[in-house]
Parts: structure tokens; C-alpha cells; sequence
């Protein structure tokens, strides 16, 4: 048996005496996908950024491959291996797609650290070829992409880097039927690169079609945990809304 | 000129490149060479063409082309620095007066001065909007502002005399192996500029905290280091542009590039460079200050009134921009 | 006010009867004694000489006025006139690179004479020294290059007689207050030899001619816009002044706006440079009582002429003066007809 790539033990998060997540538990296997569920205010934000770096949890702790760590930056959460696609896919929108996939991260050579772009080309060239985002060229200008396009960038680079965990933030809320295929259709190929998904999404839809387990937040407290198979839309729209299913 | 990916496999037809957001880096190109053939052929008996008359547009553009470079930093990272006019007199005014002070050691000393008051002045603008968040334009305009008023009172609006001859010579009237000191400091420091706006991972931060500050930051570029750094960059030429213009005039004054902002800012704007950020090119910029020292030059010779001048000059900017303009909001 | 403007005209005409009264007093920047502007014509022989042997003129200035347009006025018909072309005229905007520029510029063009004001001795020094090389003309407007010889390196300086503007302030502010009064002394606070000479023979006079006038107020000012505030000020701790000397034309408007905006119709003003909105406030009679004015025009003529003999390798007096003019309600028209060669705004012609 793997260990799993994320687990939170019991993650509770307070802003002065409001408190905003109380008592989280999750793990999460390689190669899983699994999705957060809630409404407005739920605290799946929160949770996001504590998992990514940006808040420290006031009680509790997180394990990553077994190893007990406390971040308190971003930095650190890359560090770890942990990739967030953001809902505003933090795109630089007047570079090339290959200068955003390395963004940051930028690979260089020789003595004057000049960026060795031929590499970074062919590598973008062969990760949108295996994720079959279908973009012009690594060279296109981002603003000049479509939705669609664009979050597969996102997610692209959030797999160029990830080594546990890709964090994935309403990746299609923005996007037509069509492009939102397409875009599930690269979230689902990730599980075969074996490391897991964090999805926070409103349309249930998509949970279903994605996920291997559901999580569901409502008001901080975690609801619950089903694996999708063993459940339906109703029991999931009840835990969230707390209404019992007629 | 081009971007050096042209060498990569999955390179597009130069059509689709042309027809792409690439466009408007020709502009400057095409003006230049539009504005050029039309001097040769109406200037053709008005010296426009001699030898002499070239270089000089060269030697005359030299510190406005090296401002443009800092500035190319600057609005590539987004931001704008307004107060290179004032560095330029403080720094040309510095190192002038340490030129004095130190007669022994006067190369050494004015070049100290003279870019440790570029530096300075960027530190500050660099700082305020780094750390403290305030906006570009308010604290350059506020500093622009106070330096000049630093340069008045340095010396109670006296000129200096630069006297010294290796340092005259190193940055205004000397030569080495028969090409003027001022063309050798423009093809340095584009050179370099270029090198580090185009091929270093430091360039691409720049253009990358331009562009989308947020995404800069959330893929753990120090965004702040970068926004300092560009002003120090920034300071630094216009404290470089001081020297040679100290050099070049063998005195300096207070009012010194008080006059070359605008001209830098429509250098830069009409080589391609974006007003708000992620976008930006010190060869277009070096074009587009060549561009305008050219203007100059072949409106006086046309021997035009000096409001015609002004009009003309003014006209042909416009069309500059609104071109190059057009094109990047397409 | 109807004495005063007599008195003022009768001054005047005393001026222009001798005008080699006042020459003594204006020196050059070496201390070169003054030749009248008046000496200076070129002969029928000389435009012979001139005429069609394709010579070419460059007029490089400092900046763009009313002033500059005038000398340029008197310059281009002079030029004309012996059949020399003015193939380029610049405008330096104040800025000691860009006149180097210029210069370099105007020298591609091959001209013979050049015409220039420059900026400051320091920084203009090396600026015209590229022409010194060539075998240009080179004739200064009211400065001079930093160790520049005369006959080697320049043909000759042309100026106001700037002595004379100065006393002349001096003389029609004092009719204007009955001799005697306190007055406030607005100066530029530059070193800009033009103005520091007309504003130091303002107050010599004063100081040396009417024992009876006393200067109360001294207000040094280098940008124009800020005249406004300053001379509030000024009124508002002098009260009582009985009139204010103006350095030129263009802060004169802000001190007139101070007088208006306290009421004060009392207090004279008399300024240097004829500009519209000063001359209105004279002929519809407010505060001003006086425009002393260069010839700029003749001035001009003159340069143009110095030029000319110089490139006809005639002997050049190294120092020229052109007359002032003391301009007031009662020769307005003529005033501007004898500065600057074109009628006076029909405003104030109309205001008359």
C-alpha cells in the first residue's frame, strides 16, 4: 500500500474568534481525484490555502508522503511538490505559452545564465502533445488563446511541477459545454501521472464525472466523505445544504 | 531583430508571425526607415546624408537612447519612472562637483557621484514603490519634482565645468579606434540591455510582474526585489545619461535632461515597449530614439520655423503611436 | 497720471535725441566699451559683394518669444537683403544639450554666418567650439562663451543696451510716483547676465537718482508662474508700497493679478519687454505706468549685419548695443512699431 501523497489531520483554522474550518480530516492517494464540495462560505477557500501555503492552520497538521510539515509560504508549498491552478489561472497573458509554463521556474544555461529556450520549447511542445491541450504553438501568445486553452496551460504547468498533489480551483466555471470537456477530459487524464487531485467545484455534474471520493464542507464543518460511486446527487445536495433528501 | 525562438522547430510561417501580436515591433522599423529615405531624398543637397550629419544624430541621441533602456525596464515591469529628467542633473551635477572636490582621483570620483545619484534616486523611487505599494506615477512625479529641485539648489543654478580630460573624452568627445566614445556607450549598453531584457531569467521576471503581478507572485517570482530593481536600473542610466551629457557639454547644469522625458517616453512607446507593462524591446527602443533624434534633425535642416517644427515632429509621433498602439490593443 | 505720461514722453525724447548718452554705461562681458548698433550698415558695396555668392545663414536660439520673433524679423530681412538665405532656425528650449545639438545640426547645413543666444558661458563653451573650427561667423546675442576671443573665435556680441533699460525702469517708475515713495524690487534670481544687468541698473539708479525713493521690498524670482504668490505676499506685508519694478514682462502678469485680486489700483508697476496683456493694463490706465523695450528688431538687423562684414573680412566691433525704449499709454503704437517692426495688438490699440 502507497502512502498517500496528502493527508490532514484534524486542520482547524480560526481568523481572531471566527472560526472557519473546524476539525478537517482528508487523504488523498496517488493518482486520485477527489472533490471538495460546498456553498459560499463553506470554507473551501480557507481550506485551498491552507493546503497551499498561504494560511497556517491554527491547530492540527499536515502530512505529505508521510512526512509532517508546516508551511508558511507558497514557496513551501511548491517545495513540497503541491500545484495550485487558481481561478484566474495566474497567467502572464502578453508571454508565450512555454515562458508560462516556466514561469518563475525559468531554465537556464552557460555562464551568463541566459534561458535555455529550446529546451523549454520542446519540453512544453511534448506535455501539451501528451495532455492533448491543442493550442497553436508554444510560442502563441497567451491572450491569444481561447478558455479552454487557457486552463489547459494552467493545469499543464500545474503538471510540469506537481509532484503530490495539483490543487484545482473551479478549473471550468469560466467555460462553454465544449471546452469544459475538453478540460475534464485533461483532469481525468492526470490520474494516470499518479499523483492526486484536489477539485473544488460547484457543478455536481462534474463531480460525478470526475472524482473517486467527495468531501463536503458546509459552514467549516466537514459533513462527510463518500466514495462517488456509493452515492447519488442527493445525498451529496442534502449534506450540503443540511435539508434531509425527501 | 527578431526573437531568437525563430530557431526552434515549431517556429510559424513568418506570415502567421507577421499577422500575429508581433506586428506592431515592425512599426518602428518601417517609420524609421519611411522618415529616412524621405530625408535622404528631400535633404539630398542639405547635408542630411553626409557621414558627419549621420554620427551626429547618433552622438546627440546617445542619452536619450540610454534613458530608454532603464525606462524599457521600468514600463516592462510595469511601472514608470518620470523622474529621469531630474536624475540626469543631479547625476551630471554630482559628479561634476565631486570632479572638483577630488581633483587627484576625478575619473573615479565623478563617475561615483554621477551613478551613485542615478542609483540613490532609484533606491528611493524603487523603495516607496516596492515596499510601501504607492504608485509609480505619484512617486516618480513627486520625485522628479524634488530632484530637480536638488539639482537647483546644488549649486544655486550655476553651471560646472568639467575639465577633466579623460573623463571628457571617456564620455563625450573621445573616440577609440576612430568610432566616437558615445556610439561605443549606445552599442554597449544596448548590447547589454538587450542581453539581460531578452535572454536572462531576470528579463523574464520583469516582464512577467508587468504583465500579471499575481502570477509572478504565486509562481515565487520576488516581485518586490524585481519592481526595486527596475528603478535602480532606471536610475542608473539616467545617471549614466548625466555623465555623458557632462561629458559631452565638458560642463554641467541643472537643467540637463529636464527636456528629454517626453522625448524618451515616445522613444520607448514607439518601439514597441507597453505603457502598462509585460511587453517591451531595447532595440525597438534604441530605433525609436533614433527615430526621434532623426525627426530633429531633418526638420532643421528642412529649414523649417520652429513651430512648423514642433508641429511636424509632433504629428508624426502621433502617427507613431496610435499606430504601434493600435496594434498591441487589436 | 497726465504729468507723469508728459514727463515720461519728454524723457523719452531726451533718450532718443542722445542716444549715445547711456552707451558708457552698458559694458561688454570683458568689459569691452560699447559701439551703437547705429554704426553698423552695410554698404551698397558690401550687399554687391554679398549678393549671389550663395552664402547661407543659421539662426540658433535659445528659445521661442515674442522677442526671439523680432530678432529673427530684423535678422531674415537683413539676410535678405545682401541675398543670403537662412537655411535653418532652432529653438533650444533653455536646454544646454539640445543647443549643442543644434549646433551640430546647422553646421551639415554649411552655413557661413551663424546667429545665436548662448545659453550660459559654461556650458556653451564646448557647444560652439565645433563651430570655431569651422570658418563660420559666429555672432552672440547677449552672452558669451567662457574664454571666447574676439576676431579668432566670434565676430561680435550684439545686446540690448541693458544699462539703459534698467535706468530707464527707474526713471519713468519714479515720474510715475513724483520722486519719492517706497517701492518693491521683483528681480530674476538667476544668473542670467541680461537680466541681472537690467535689474541691477534698476535699482543703481534708484539708489544713486532719487535719494527720495527707497526700495522696501526685494523679491527674487525664478519661475514665472509663481509671481502671483510672491507679489501677494510682498503687498501684503507692504501695504504701502507705492511701486513695484518687474523684472520682465512675463511675472508682470502675475503681479498685476495680485494687484487686482487686492484691489489695489495705487501701487505703479513699470516692467521691461513688451507683452499684450502688460500693455492693456497701461492704456485702459491701471497700475502700469511703464514698458521699457529693446529694439529687438534692429537688434536682429544688427547681428545680421556684424555678420555679413565679418565674412567680408571687415574689422567688427567686438561689443554692439541696441537702443532701449521707454513705451507708454501715450506711444504705444510707435513703441511697438520701433521694437519689434509690426503694429501694436489691436486690443491695445483699441483700448486707447
Amino acid at each position: 500500500m502507497t502512502q498517500p501523497v496528502l493527508a490532514l489531520n484534524n486542520i482547524r483554522k480560526s481568523f481572531g474568534g471566527v472560526v472557519a474550518i473546524e476539525d478537517f480530516s482528508l487523504t488523498i492517494e496517488p493518482g486520485e481525484i477527489v472533490a471538495l464540495v460546498g456553498d459560499n462560505g463553506a470554507g473551501k477557500s480557507t481550506l485551498i490555502k491552507i493546503i497551499s501555503g498561504v494560511h497556517a492552520p491554527s491547530s492540527g497538521n499536515i502530512v505529505i508522503e508521510g512526512e509532517s510539515i508546516s508551511m508558511s509560504s507558497a514557496t513551501k508549498a511548491r517545495e513540497h511538490g503541491i500545484e495550485v491552478v487558481y481561478q484566474d489561472l495566474a497567467l502572464a497573458d502578453q508571454q508565450s505559452v512555454y515562458m508560462n509554463l516556466f514561469l518563475g521556474r525559468e531554465v537556464t544555461r552557460g555562464p551568463f545564465g541566459q534561458l535555455d529556450r529550446k529546451t523549454m520549447i520542446a519540453e512544453t511542445q511534448r506535455l501539451v502533445d501528451e495532455l492533448d491541450v491543442r493550442i497553436p504553438s508554444p510560442h502563441a501568445t497567451i491572450r491569444d488563446l481561447s478558455g479552454g486553452q487557457r486552463q489547459g496551460i494552467a493545469i499543464a504547468r500545474a503538471t510540469r511541477w506537481a509532484k503530490k498533489l495539483i490543487l484545482l480551483d473551479e478549473p471550468t466555471a469560466a467555460l462553454g459545454v465544449a471546452e469544459t470537456a475538453k478540460v475534464e477530459k485533461i483532469v481525468a487524464g492526470l490520474k494516470a501521472r499518479n499523483i492526486g487531485v484536489l477539485i473544488i467545484s460547484h457543478s455536481l455534474d462534474q463531480v460525478f464525472r470526475l472524482s473517486d471520493r467527495i468531501c463536503v464542507l458546509r459552514r467549516g464543518k466537514q459533513i462527510g466523505i463518500r466514495k462517488t460511486a456509493d452515492t447519488d446527487k442527493n445525498e451529496i445536495v442534502s449534506m450540503i445544504t443540511g435539508l434531509s433528501a425527501a | 531583430m527578431t526573437a531568437p525562438q525563430s530557431a526552434a522547430p515549431t517556429t510559424p510561417s513568418l506570415l502567421a508571425r507577421l499577422s500575429g501580436a508581433n506586428l506592431q515591433q515592425y512599426v518602428v522599423y518601417v517609420g524609421f526607415l519611411a522618415i529616412f529615405l524621405f530625408f535622404a531624398v528631400v535633404l539630398r543637397d542639405s547635408g542630411f546624408l553626409t557621414q558627419r550629419n549621420l554620427i551626429n544624430i547618433i552622438l546627440q541621441t546617445a542619452p536619450v537612447t540610454i534613458m530608454a533602456i532603464g525606462l524599457v525596464f521600468a514600463l516592462s515591469a510595469g511601472e514608470i519612472d518620470l523622474s529621469i529628467g531630474s536624475t540626469v542633473a543631479v547625476s551630471a551635477l554630482g559628479g561634476a562637483m565631486a570632479m572638483a572636490a577630488f581633483p587627484q582621483a576625478a575619473l573615479l570620483a565623478g563617475i561615483g557621484a554621477g551613478l551613485g545619484m542615478g542609483l540613490l534616486v532609484g533606491l528611493v523611487n524603487g523603495a516607496l514603490v516596492a515596499y510601501l505599494r504607492l504608485p509609480s506615477f505619484l512617486v516618480t512625479l513627486a520625485t522628479m519634482g524634488l530632484f530637480a529641485g536638488v539639482a537647483r539648489s546644488l549649486t544655486q543654478l550655476r553651471s560646472i565645468p568639467v575639465t577633466d580630460p579623460v573623463f571628457t573624452g571617456l564620455f563625450g568627445s573621445g573616440n577609440l579606434f576612430g568610432i566616437p566614445s558615445l556610439v561605443i556607450w549606445t552599442i554597449a549598453a544596448v548590447a547589454i540591455g538587450h542581453f539581460i531584457f531578452r535572454q536572462t531569467k531576470y528579463g523574464a521576471h520583469v516582464l512577467a510582474t508587468g504583465d500579471n503581478a499575481r502570477a509572478a507572485m504565486v509562481t515565487g517570482i520576488k516581485v518586490p526585489r524585481v519592481r526595486l530593481s527596475v528603478f535602480l536600473i532606471s536610475g542608473a542610466m539616467a545617471g549614466l545619461a548625466g555623465l555623458l551629457y557632462s561629458g559631452r557639454l565638458q560642463a554641467a547644469k541643472y537643467t540637463l535632461g529636464e527636456t528629454d522625458l517626453m522625448t524618451v517616453i515616445a522613444a520607448v512607446i514607439v518601439g514597441g515597449t507597453l505603457l502598462n507593462g509585460g511587453k517591451g524591446s531595447i532595440i525597438g527602443a534604441l530605433v525609436g530614439s533614433l527615430m526621434m533624434g532623426m525627426l530633429n534633425n531633418g526638420l532643421i535642416l528642412m529649414g523649417l520655423s520652429v513651430s512648423d517644427q514642433m508641429i511636424v515632429r509632433g504629428l508624426i509621433i502621433l502617427i507613431a503611436v496610435a499606430v504601434s498602439l493600435r496594434e498591441t490593443s487589436r | 497720471m497726465k504729468t507723469t505720461t508728459k514727463l515720461a514722453t519728454a524723457l523719452l525724447a531726451a533718450t532718443l535725441l542722445h542716444p549715445a548718452a547711456g552707451f558708457a554705461q552698458t559694458v561688454g562681458p570683458n568689459g569691452e566699451s560699447a559701439t551703437p548698433s547705429s554704426d553698423i550698415v552695410l554698404s551698397d558695396e558690401d550687399i554687391a559683394a554679398l549678393s549671389g555668392q550663395g552664402y547661407k545663414a543659421a539662426l540658433l536660439w535659445h528659445t521661442s518669444s515674442d522677442f526671439i520673433n523680432a530678432v529673427s524679423a530684423g535678422a531674415n530681412d537683413e539676410f535678405a537683403r545682401a541675398g543670403v538665405d537662412v537655411v535653418v532656425t532652432t529653438d533650444a528650449g533653455f536646454d544646454a544639450a539640445k543647443q549643442r545639438s543644434d549646433i551640430e545640426t546647422a553646421l551639415s547645413a554649411g552655413p557661413n554666418v551663424i546667429l545665436s543666444l548662448p545659453l550660459d558661458p559654461v556650458t556653451s563653451a564646448a557647444a560652439f567650439r565645433e563651430a570655431v573650427e569651422t570658418d563660420v561667423e559666429l555672432v552672440f546675442l547677449s552672452n558669451l562663451p567662457a574664454d571666447y576671443v574676439h576676431g579668432t573665435d566670434y565676430a561680435a556680441i550684439v545686446t540690448d543696451d541693458l544699462f539703459q533699460m534698467g535706468k530707464q525702469a527707474a526713471d519713468v517708475l519714479a515720474e510715475a510716483i513724483g520722486g519719492e515713495g517706497e517701492v518693491g524690487y521683483i528681480f530674476h534670481d538667476a544668473s542670467y547676465y541680461v537680466t541681472n544687468q537690467r535689474d541691477q541698473a534698476f535699482k543703481t539708479t534708484i539708489e544713486t537718482d532719487y535719494p527720495d525713493i527707497s526700495i522696501v521690498a526685494e523679491q527674487g524670482i525664478s519661475d514665472p508662474a509663481r509671481a502671483e504668490e510672491l507679489a501677494s505676499a510682498m503687498l501684503l506685508q507692504n501695504p504701502e508700497l507705492d511701486g513695484i519694478y518687474v523684472t520682465w514682462a512675463e511675472p508682470a502678469d502675475g503681479v498685476l493679478a495680485a494687484l487686482r485680486g487686492a484691489g489695489n489700483t495705487e501701487t505703479k508697476v513699470v516692467t521691461l519687454d513688451l507683452s499684450e496683456p502688460v500693455a492693456l493694463d497701461m492704456v485702459r490706465g491701471g497700475n502700469v505706468a511703464g514698458i521699457v523695450a529693446d529694439e529687438a528688431y534692429e537688434l536682429g538687423r544688427a547681428m545680421a549685419a556684424v555678420g555679413l562684414k565679418a565674412l567680408l573680412d571687415q574689422e567688427t566691433p567686438a561689443f554692439v548695443v541696441a537702443p532701449a525704449l521707454t513705451v507708454t499709454a501715450d506711444n504705444v503704437a510707435e513703441g511697438w512699431q520701433q521694437s519689434l517692426r509690426r503694429d501694436a495688438p489691436a486690443s491695445v490699440l483699441a483700448a486707447q
